[in-house]
C-alpha cells in the first residue's frame, strides 16, 4: 500500500497530484513570536493565505490535485492545527514535517538532547502524531544551521532524522546542501539510502555556487531547486536572492544532464510569514505562474514537467516500509 | 534622580506597595525550558498546572506569605493568563518578569536573525522589547497583551558573560530606567562587573538587584558586601536546597548577619528560586514560605532582630518592586 502523511490523515501516492515539496504556510525565528511587530490577527493570516491555496488548488487540478508540503520545523511557528483547517476548506493536500530547520532553530531543550531523545521526538511526530493533534509529520526536516558549516548540533539533528527514517520510511529534506560531506557521511553511516534525502536549496544566490550538487547526486542524492522566485529583479530582494534567468539555466543545465529524476522543484514561499517580512508578490503560485512557462518555454515537454512535479515527489514522499 | 512611587505592577495590574506583605523575591510558578513544549514527552495539563500552583500559593498565603515574584522572564515558561488566574483565586499577588537570559536560553531570532550577516540583537533592541512589556502589556504570543512586567529578570552564562548576555543587561538597565521597574539579574561569573554594566547605562543602583550570591563563588570573592556597598541588592536566593555550589544554611545564616552587622540590612534581599511546577527540568521543589517557615526562625535564633527579619522580607523587596519614576521623564503607562 502506497501512503504519505497528511495534516488530515494518509492519503494514497496516487492522489498527492502535483507537489510544491519545499514551502512554508509561515514561517518565523523560534522566539519571533515574542514580537509584536509580526503579529497579525487570525483574520489577516486566513485573509493573506487561503486565497493563495485555494489558487493553487485550482491549478493543481490539472495534475489530479495538489500537495503542499510545509516545512516548517518544530520550533518556527509550525501550527498543525491551523494547516488542519486550511486543507480542509481548500482541498490542497498539505503535508507537515518533524525536525528543525537547522541547529539554530532548535530551542534550548532539544539543542541540549542527545541523537537518542531526537530520534525518539521525530518518529513519535511520524507515528503518534504531533502534539495533540493526532496529525503524523510525512517529511523529517533538517538543516545546516547559519555560518555555513554544520554545528555539532547540526549533525546530531541529521544522524537522529537518518534513524528516525529508517525507523518510518518517512523521507529527509535539508535546508542547504552545503558541507554535503558530512551530511552524506552521517547518512552513510546510519544506513539512509541517499534516494531517501531530498538536498533542499542548491539554487540559492548566496549558496548555489558553494553547493556541490552534482557531486551529491552522484552519491544517489535528490536535489531541491526550492527557491524558484527569490530574484534579484524583484522590488525589495531577500539576500538569498538570484537572477532569474541564472537560476533557470543552472536547472536546465543540470537536468540535461540526465539527471531529471533526481530533481525536485519548489518556491519556498510562505504563505503568511511569521517572523519576518516575507517577500512580496512571492507565493507558492510562483510554479504555476512562472516556472512552469518558463520551463516550457525552454522547451521541456509535459512528460518532463510531471517529472519533476509529480513523480519524483510520489516516489519520494511516499512511505518506504 | 528618581522618585519612587508607591506602586506595584502586579498581574492583574498596579497595586499599593503597602499591600505587599511579604515576598518571595526571587521564585518560579511555571518554568519551562524553552522547547519543551513542543516534546513528545512533556504534557501541558493546564487545569493540573493550576491546582499544582494553587495549592502551593494557598500554603504560602497560609505561612504568612503575600506576594511571589516571578523571575523566569518572557520566555521560560510564562503564562500570564493563568497566573492572573491564580492571583485571583489565591489572593496572593503575583509580580511576573520581562526579560530573558542567558545566551544559551534564547531563541534563534535574537541570535540569527534573517539577515546577513545574521548579526545577534543589540541592547537596544532588547530595551524596546523589554519596556513595551512593562508600558504595553506581557505578551501572550501570537495572541495579546495582558498585565504590565513587574521587573526585568536577565541572567548571565556561568562560565562568563558573553556579547548577547551583556546586551541583554545593558537593554534590561534602559528598559528599567525608562519604565521604572527594577533589573533582577542572576549573574555569571563576576557579579561585581556585572552590576557596572547595569549601573553604566545610568540605572541607579538601587533598582537593581543581583541574584545568586549565595553561590561560593560569589562569597569566595566578596561579592556580597561588595554588591551591597555599591548600592544595589543582594539576593541570597537558594534558601531551601541543597547544592554544592550553594553556602549551606548555616553558612548563609552566617553571611545574613554579616551583611546586616556591616549596616546593609536594607540592602538584603531572600529568596528559594522554588520552582512550582517545572516542565523539561528536574525544578527545585522548595515550598515559596520556605523562607519564611524555616530559614527566618534560624535567622531569629542567630540573634537578628525582628525589625530587620521585617525590614528583609517585606520593606527591601517592596522598595525594589515600587515603580520608580525618572525625575526627568513622564510616568509610565500602567496596563490594567
Amino acid at each position: 500500500m502506497s501512503r504519505v502523511n497528511t495534516v488530515l490523515g494518509p492519503i494514497p501516492t496516487e492522489e498527492l497530484g502535483l507537489v510544491a515539496v519545499h514551502e512554508h504556510i509561515g514561517y518565523g525565528m523560534p522566539g519571533s513570536e515574542l514580537d509584536t511587530k509580526w503579529w497579525r490577527s487570525p483574520e489577516q493570516r486566513y485573509e493573506e493565505t487561503v486565497p493563495k491555496l485555494r489558487a493553487f488548488h485550482e491549478h493543481a487540478e490539472a495534475y489530479g490535485g495538489g500537495t503542499f508540503v510545509d516545512v516548517t520545523g518544530i520550533c518556527n511557528g509550525r501550527d498543525v492545527d491551523y494547516y488542519r483547517s486550511l486543507s480542509a476548506k481548500t482541498g490542497v493536500h498539505i503535508v507537515a514535517c518533524t525536525g528543525f530547520v537547522g541547529g539554530d532553530t532548535a530551542l534550548p531543550h532539544f539543542a541540549a538532547a542527545d541523537v537518542d531523545y531526537l530520534t525518539r521526538q521525530f518518529v513519535h511526530e511520524i507515528t503518534v502524531g504531533i502534539g495533540g493533534t493526532g496529525a503524523l509529520a510525512g517529511v523529517i526536516k533538517v538543516g545546516v544551521s547559519r555560518g555555513g558549516r554544520m554545528t555539532e548540533l547540526d549533525k546530531r539533528i541529521y544522524r537522529a532524522a537518518a534513524r528516525a527514517s529508517l525507523a518510518t520510511g518517512v523521507p529527509i529534506l535539508t535546508h542547504l546542501a552545503i558541507d554535503a560531506e558530512n551530511a552524506v557521511a552521517i547518512f552513510r553511516e546510519e544506513g539512509l539510502p541517499l534516494h531517501r534525502v531530498l538536498f533542499g536549496h542548491v539554487d540559492d544566490g548566496v549558496n548555489a555556487e558553494k553547493t556541490r550538487d552534482v557531486w551529491i547526486a552522484e552519491q544517489g542524492g535528490r536535489i531541491g531547486f526550492d527557491t524558484f522566485g527569490y530574484e534579484t529583479e524583484l522590488p525589495d530582494p531577500p539576500f538569498w536572492a538570484r537572477p532569474r534567468r541564472e537560476r533557470l539555466e543552472h536547472f536546465l543545465r543540470f537536468i540535461g544532464d540526465g539527471r531529471i529524476t533526481q530533481v525536485l522543484a519548489s518556491a519556498d514561499a510562505n504563505c503568511s510569514p511569521l517572523g519576518w517580512p516575507g517577500v512580496k508578490g512571492h507565493t507558492v503560485n510562483y510554479i504555476f505562474d512562472d516556472l512552469l512557462p518558463d520551463l516550457r518555454g525552454a522547451g521541456l515537454s509535459e512528460a518532463a514537467i510531471r517529472t519533476v512535479f509529480v513523480e519524483n515527489p510520489a516516489d519520494f514522499l511516499t512511505i518506504q516500509k | 534622580m528618581s522618585v519612587k512611587s508607591n506602586s506595584v505592577y502586579t498581574v492583574l495590574g498596579p497595586v499599593s506597595a503597602a499591600e505587599l506583605g511579604v515576598v518571595a523575591v526571587h521564585e518560579a510558578l511555571l518554568s519551562v525550558v524553552p522547547g519543551a513544549q513542543y516534546a513528545f514527552d512533556v504534557t501541558l495539563d493546564r487545569a493540573a498546572i493550576f491546582e499544582a500552583l494553587a495549592a502551593r500559593l494557598r500554603e504560602f498565603r497560609a505561612s504568612g506569605g503575600g506576594t511571589v515574584v516571578d523571575r523566569t522572564g518572557l520566555f521560560h515558561g510564562r503564562d500570564v493568563r493563568l497566573y492572573q488566574a491564580l492571583a485571583r483565586a489565591t489572593g496572593v499577588h503575583i509580580v511576573a518578569s520581562t526579560g530573558q537570559g542567558p545566551e544559551a536560553m534564547l531563541g534563534g531570532y535574537f541570535l540569527t536573525p534573517q539577515t546577513n550577516p545574521p548579526t545577534p540583537w543589540p541592547a537596544e533592541k532588547f530595551a524596546e522589547l523589554f519596556a513595551a512589556e512593562v508600558t504595553e502589556g506581557m505578551v501572550v504570543p501570537r495572541v495579546e497583551r495582558l498585565g504590565p512586567a513587574g521587573l526585568v529578570a536577565t541572567a548571565a552564562t556561568r562560565s562568563g558573560m558573553t556579547a548577547t548576555d551583556e546586551s541583554l543587561l545593558r537593554g534590561a538597565a534602559r528598559a528599567a530606567l525608562a519604565t521604572g521597574v527594577p533589573v533582577s539579574h542572576l549573574f555569571g561569573a563576576d557579579a561585581v562587573r556585572e552590576l557596572e554594566i547595569a549601573l553604566d547605562e545610568r540605572l541607579p543602583a538601587d533598582r537593581v538587584v543581583i541574584g545568586g550570591l549565595d553561590r561560593t563563588d560569589a562569597v569566595a570573592a566578596g561579592a556580597p558586601l561588595e554588591i551591597a556597598r555599591g548600592g544595589a541588592y543582594v539576593a541570597l536566593d537558594h534558601i531551601g536546597s541543597t547544592d554544592e555550589a550553594y553556602l549551606t544554611g548555616a553558612e548563609r545564616v552566617a553571611l545574613v548577619l554579616e551583611l546586616v552587622r556591616a549596616g546593609f540590612g536594607d540592602r538584603v534581599l531572600l529568596s528559594s528560586s522554588a520552582t512550582g511546577v517545572a516542565k523539561g527540568h528536574d525544578g527545585n521543589d522548595v515550598a515559596f514560605g520556605h523562607v519564611l517557615t524555616r530559614f527566618v526562625p534560624q535567622l531569629r535564633d542567630a540573634g537578628l532582630s525582628e525589625a530587620d527579619v521585617q525590614r528583609i522580607v517585606v520593606d527591601n523587596p517592596r522598595e525594589l518592586l515600587s515603580i520608580s519614576v525618572p525625575v526627568q521623564a513622564s510616568a509610565p503607562v500602567s496596563v490594567d
